[in-house]
């Protein structure tokens, strides 16, 4: 005769009834309710995790009585993705990186800014009217960052001033194996596009693959690709990285031996940007909320907040007096900015750099 | 089970010619429990899929697909890169999955087995972790295995391991994060299984004269095979599509399959290339998965 | 005759290692939604201690929102995974019909093999073509499947140990099909349908990929937060958030095993008298 396991029915105590009963109470508390769902307030943004204050959100919203809807993608592409499907409507301002509003413009998922409603004074002028978005049609600049290199002087043995620089100092020993680069296709094959004297926006995809090869053979060095981790960098595991200056500051302020550039000949501005999408229903709160946000005391504010530098005018100026290396916030001294460019996102090129950004990532991994 | 059941005069077709109601009900309830479940996973997810079917004849066009039928997509797709990269997951499923079993089977031994009254608690304490968020979890392990941080001084006070623990970004950090993630899911139907197997079987057996490790291993072992393939199965199989883990723990370095795939959905906007990829991934695992469960279906029933 | 002697504590041993295992990363999230950081984001090292991230995440609209959203998904997911689920996996092992087992076992294989960036792409744009607005029930509806399979498999190991004549020996007491299961079959497949839910509910939550296809406006899931704030450096705030939130599970599962134990009790002394 086999063991009846009542026991473990018992145990768990299964009453039909009540269990039944907890259910629809517990049911009809999780209904989702009207209040949610709507949402207090008409603005719904589509941006990058804890990009804004909370507190000028709240400052935001005591003076205009609307709170903003947040929704957060992880990718530029999945923001993309997002609002080239019909199913991606009901944003009403998206915050596209600089390299992505020309496509989104030629899909016409943007609207064309209305200058005339947006105050532009207090904006940097170096900053407007760049090749990725020529008189702001569509976007309005919200912070930037340029691509560089954070190093251990010690452990690399000497200076980086130029891309070759880079990759020469991360085949040495005590250097290979703890190496940081970006996962970003465009941020790796770049530099070995301009050691070559090429421009992101007009190579080939021959020229691409063309330095696919070095790029391979590099990656045996390679650590990691993943986010840039100041604590790595801060206790050695990491020596020689790609980063943009706002993440490399937090490696800095952990370990004043490490040093940054932005290496020639040529290196990455890019421009995170407000926009409105093309089907928005709130416009009007959407200007709003931008001339709210553009005003330079709150992008004082914002730029502290984050990290990353707005686009306004004498910002280093006015940011507040312990403010740790406030320098490196903008790129550090002596950052040329008419050798910077941006990254264009373009259909035919983008599958190459890609495979050479997995050819890569596979070979560092073997 | 057959001999018992000609026993049973209602169940005898020559017997019950015509239809009684026990038999109609019974098979009414067999259909409903087929045909909800199949209708609903026809809705929400066959019916998408047959999209990405549709997508991998078509032509890529960046951020859609113009739809038409081409080769060109399957003939990238199983090129040496691509290629490459399935089998590098294959090994990698394969070794994460050994490595979930090996650490999980003892532990559901122990909790089905051992644990006696504290059995449920047992159990909900190897599940308790679980109730906090997924990512929160793996970016705490990121904190643990960095240089200078928490693991790092313990190995080193017990002289486990001597200086900088350089784990992090590496194949193991992915493995340890692996077994972590998938311990619970792999510990479940080990548990389901030997929670059942009788005591009895176990005394009739030494009473026999088989030792405790014959016992296991020619009784347990055997009864628990249901429970060890679906372990396999729910541990395995959606490690080929990992992406998360070798990512935040592995440094995102050798580019696994649902890597693959992602990327060339979300970074190329490739929808073409990614859905013939897609779909000779599923092709592969559904073979392979059906050759899995043809071999333990031999061991399907157990009745004790 | 000393193995059993000494398997026992062995295992034991192992259990306890393994428990630890589990809990480190959990213990490690607690104390660090405690630390201070550097420059608003959390750091490897403990730089001091705060409690103020407790109180950003609060009013963090954003994290609140992500929160509350994925634990409504998270258990209607859950509840249908287990009508569904428990209802797949009986029918994988008892439907009469061997082809149907088969069609079935296949439909549930493919949830687990699909890649989630395909369902998740797909369910976009299948919601595209169809005209269907997204939103909180087309996000259930999204990662419900995989909950499905994973509870349709443990139910269907579960009902695999069944001994059939229990069943029969109901039928011939009279009893007819319905009351079978509900009296006989279902709790003996009490502990598998209760594992399937608690993993349906925890994946569903967890859930990343899918849901970032299908989030929206007033949409936003934890998971799909948290990998976004990869990019920039995670605050601990989240940290703080993910914590609260499993104080509050854990309490609501604590008591909800106390309210099953106390049902069992009296239902226990009134089957004994």
């Amino acid at each position: 005769m086999t063991r009846q396991p009542v026991s473990s029915s018992a145990n768990i105590g299964l009453s039909r009834r009540s269990l039944l009963a907890m259910l629809g109470a517990a049911l009809s508390s999780l209904l989702p309710s009207g209040a949610f769902a709507a949402g207090s307030g008409a603005l719904n943004i589509y941006s990058w995790p804890d990009y804004f204050s909370a507190d000028d959100l709240a400052a935001y919203t005591k003076k205009s009585g609307v709170t903003p809807n947040i929704a957060t993608y992880n990718a530029n592409e999945i923001m993309f993705a997002k609002l080239n499907s019909p199913a991606g409507a009901g944003f009403d301002i998206v915050i596209p990186s600089s390299g992505w509003i020309r496509q989104l413009a030629e899909k016409n998922l943007l609207q064309p800014l209305d200058h005339s409603r947006i105050d532009f004074g207090a904006l940097d002028p170096s900053l407007l009217n760049r090749d990725y978005d020529p008189g702001n049609r569509y976007s309005i600049p919200k912070d930037w960052g340029v691509l560089g290199v954070v190093y251990d002087p010690d452990a690399v043995g000497g200076e980086i001033k130029t891309w070759q620089d880079f990759f020469d100092a991360g085949a040495k020993p005590g250097v290979s194996g703890k190496i940081r680069m970006t996962k970003s296709a465009s941020e790796t094959v770049g530099p070995a596009l301009w050691i070559a004297g090429k421009d992101w926006n007009t190579a080939t995809v021959a020229d691409i693959n063309a330095v696919a090869p070095q790029l391979k053979d590099f990656a045996k060095h390679i650590k990691t690709f993943a986010g840039f981790d100041p604590q790595a960098m801060a206790s050695g595991a990491i020596v020689l990285a790609q980063a943009n200056q706002a993440a490399a500051r937090g490696a800095m302020l952990q370990n004043p031996k490490l040093k940054w550039v932005v290496p020639g000949p040529q290196s990455e501005i890019w421009v995170d940007s407000y926009a409105i999408a093309a089907k928005a229903e709130n416009v009007d709160q959407a200007y709003d909320f931008l001339n709210f946000f553009l005003s330079p005391a709150i992008q004082v504010k914002e730029t502290e907040y984050l990290g990353y530098p707005a686009a306004i005018t004498g910002l280093q100026g006015q940011l507040s007096l312990d403010t740790k290396l406030a320098e490196q916030i903008f790129g550090g001294p002596g950052v040329d900015f008419k050798s910077l460019t941006s990254f264009i996102v373009n259909p035919d090129t983008i599958g190459a750099f890609q495979d050479v950004q997995n050819q890569v990532m596979a070979a560092a991994g073997a | 089970m057959s001999a018992l059941s000609l026993n049973r005069p209602a169940d005898d077709p020559r017997i019950a010619g015509r239809a009684s109601p026990r038999r109609a009900t019974r098979r009414a309830s067999d259909q409903l429990f087929a045909a909800v479940p199949a209708l609903w996973l026809f809705v929400f997810f066959i019916a998408p899929l047959g999209f990405t079917v549709a997508f991998s004849f078509g032509h890529a066009d960046f951020g859609g697909v113009r739809l038409g039928f081409t080769l060109d997509n399957y003939a990238k797709a199983l090129s040496g890169f691509y290629l490459e990269a399935f089998l590098r997951t294959i090994r990698f499923a394969v070794t994460g999955c050994a490595l979930c079993l090996a650490v999980a089977y003892p532990t559901a031994y122990f909790i089905a087995r051992h644990a006696g009254r504290f059995r449920q608690v047992a159990l909900l304490l190897v599940l308790v972790p679980y109730f906090t968020s997924f990512l929160i979890r793996v970016m705490s392990w990121q904190i643990l295995l960095a240089r200078g941080g928490p693991i790092e001084a313990v190995l080193n006070t017990l002289h486990l391991h001597v200086g900088p623990l350089d784990v992090l970004d590496t194949q193991t950090a992915v493995f340890i994060g692996l077994v972590y993630a998938y311990l619970p899911i792999a510990i479940i139907p080990l548990y389901v299984v030997l929670e059942r197997i009788p005591a009895t079987l176990v005394e009739a057996s030494r009473d026999l004269g088989a030792s405790s490790w014959q016992t296991f291993v020619h009784v347990i072992l055997p009864l628990s095979r249901p429970g060890i393939a679906t372990t396999v199965l729910l541990t395995g199989v959606p490690m080929l599509g990992e992406l998360v883990i070798p990512s935040l723990l592995g440094g995102d370095k050798g580019v696994l399959m649902g890597q693959a795939i992602s990327s060339q959905y979300i970074d190329s906007q490739n929808y073409a290339l990614g859905s013939a990829m897609a779909v000779l991934v599923l092709l592969a695992i559904a073979v392979m998965v059906a050759l899995l469960a043809r071999l333990t279906r031999g061991f399907a029933e157990v009745s004790a | 005759m000393s193995r059993p002697a000494l398997a026992r504590p062995a295992l034991a041993l192992w259990y306890a290692l393994v428990v630890a295992f589990l809990f480190a990363p959990i213990l490690t999230s607690v104390i660090y939604s405690f630390n201070l950081g550097a420059l608003n984001k959390q750091t490897s090292l403990f730089t001091g201690f705060t409690v103020d991230w407790y109180g950003a995440a609060w009013n963090n609209l954003q994290i609140r929102r992500a929160v509350w959203t994925s634990v409504v998904a998270a258990f209607w997911a859950a509840l249908f995974a287990v009508l569904i689920g428990t209802a797949l996996g009986f029918a994988l092992v008892r439907h009469p019909n061997p082809n149907v087992r088969r069609l079935l076992a296949g439909l549930t294989y493919i949830l687990l093999i699909v890649p989630e960036t395909v369902i998740g792409v797909s369910l976009l744009l299948f919601y595209a073509v169809t005209a269907v607005p997204l939103s909180l029930a087309t996000l259930i509806a999204g990662i419900t499947p995989l909950a499905i399979s994973v509870t349709a498999l443990i139910v269907r190991a579960g009902v695999l140990t069944l001994d059939r004549r229990l069943e029969e020996a109901g039928a011939d007491l009279g009893a007819n099909r319905w009351q079978v299961l509900w009296y006989i079959v279902l709790p003996h497949l009490a502990p598998a349908v209760t594992a399937g839910a608690l993993m349906s509910y925890v994946f569903s939550f967890d859930n990343l990929v899918v849901s970032t296809f299908l989030t929206t406006p007033s949409v936003n899931t934890l998971p799909v937060y948290l990998y976004g704030s990869l990019q920039y450096g995670p605050s601990p705030a989240v940290y703080a958030a993910a914590t609260a939130v499993f104080a509050f599970t854990l309490l609501l599962v604590g008591l909800a095993g106390l309210f099953f134990r106390l049902i069992g009790k009296r239902r226990a002394t009134l089957q004994s008298r």
